[in-house]
């Protein structure tokens, strides 16, 4: 199934999600105009996330993003693991 | 105190402007050159997306392709944003990290704090917007996008001077049914610019932003070396690629 969400950070920026899934996580695209530095990270914050069981939850999801952010030295900047995590699930949730 | 290099106004498509300040960021990491202020326009008139946006989401390439507006993914963050070739000032500062807070949100304010300083010499009372942005009263009048790379920072923003806000719509992918007069007004409502605030001439805004941000500065007027035009030529040619284009 495909889904996409958009949620707006509350005092930072936009994050975007489109995604395939099944029971879990296939393909993933975070988009937004928030800031990560280094920029690189986002490609392995998002294959953090491939694969990853949806049973995981929120909760789950986001320590994987703060998990490859801190192995990535990244830093986030209008965005937090929590609200891609949340964008994650409006996706799955409006997947179809 | 820090020697820095001005490079005083030019104008340059869109892949060159981005591949001008990455030549000057891997020549500030090798130490062949020096912390560099630059400023520039953008002709012709382009659209510039923040590093993690998707160019089809955002940019309506068609529109583009038919008033010769060009497009381009950036290197930092941030939103997109059209760049009229008339309609606003940008600058690029280029410098090791280390002469600025290791904090990014604190540096935001310090560079920002040099453009208010500016923008007030020409009667203009704006305030710094965190997380990047200026605004007066409000409403924003500049935006600003900062990365950093094996020890060097760059920030680039741009000063609005004049809105043309119905051009705005046509080349961002607004659908065509909100691009109406009530959202048209909105975006007056929370945008602003130089124009529309002073009396000030453009060449005013530029003599102002750039004593606001080289003030308390050992500055030198310069130029690009020719080691950085090849590399900036060079690298113009991945900024104009649809690999790096539509990569999002």
């Amino acid at each position: 199934m495909y889904g996409a969400a958009k949620l707006k950070v509350p005092g930072g920026k936009l994050v975007s999600v489109k995604l395939t899934f099944d029971k879990s996580i296939e393909k993933i695209q975070i988009l937004g105009d928030f800031f990560i530095n280094p920029e690189e990270a986002l490609v392995e914050i998002e294959k953090s996330i491939s694969g990853a069981s949806i049973s995981e939850g929120k909760e789950g999801i986001a320590t994987r993003v703060a998990r490859a952010a801190h192995l990535n030295h990244a830093e986030f900047i209008g965005v937090t693991p929590d609200s891609i995590a949340e964008a994650i699930f409006l996706a799955i949730g409006n997947g179809g | 105190m820090v020697a820095w290099r001005l490079i005083g106004l030019e104008q340059n498509s869109a892949f060159m402007n981005m591949g001008i300040d990455e030549a000057i960021i891997e020549g500030v990491k090798a130490g062949s050159s020096k912390p560099t202020i630059r400023f520039y326009k953008w002709n012709p008139s382009a659209v510039s997306i923040g590093r993690f946006q998707s160019m089809r989401d955002e940019v309506n390439i068609d529109v583009c392709k038919s008033l010769g507006v060009d497009y381009v993914r950036r290197i930092t963050g941030g939103g997109a944003v059209y760049h009229d070739s008339e309609g606003e000032l940008t600058y690029s500062l280029i410098a090791p990290e280390s002469l600025f807070p290791r904090d990014i949100k604190e540096s935001y304010a310090v560079i920002c704090g040099w453009i208010i300083n500016g923008l007030e010499s020409i009667g203009i009372d704006a305030q710094f917007s965190p997380i990047n942005d200026i605004s007066v009263n409000g409403k924003k009048i500049s935006g600003n996008a900062q990365t950093r790379r094996e020890g060097v920072l760059l920030q680039h923003g741009t000063i609005l001077y004049k809105l043309d806000i119905a051009k705005m719509f046509s080349v961002l992918n607004v659908s065509k049914e909100k691009i109406s007069d009530k959202m048209i007004k909105n975006a007056e409502e929370r945008v602003t610019s130089v124009h529309s605030k002073s009396g000030s001439s453009f060449e005013e805004l530029y003599r102002a932003v750039m004593n606001g941000i080289t003030a308390n500065k050992e500055c030198e007027v310069g130029f690009l070396s020719g080691s950085e035009l090849n590399a900036a030529i060079y690298l113009s040619k991945t900024y104009s690629s649809d690999a790096w284009n539509f990569s999002r």
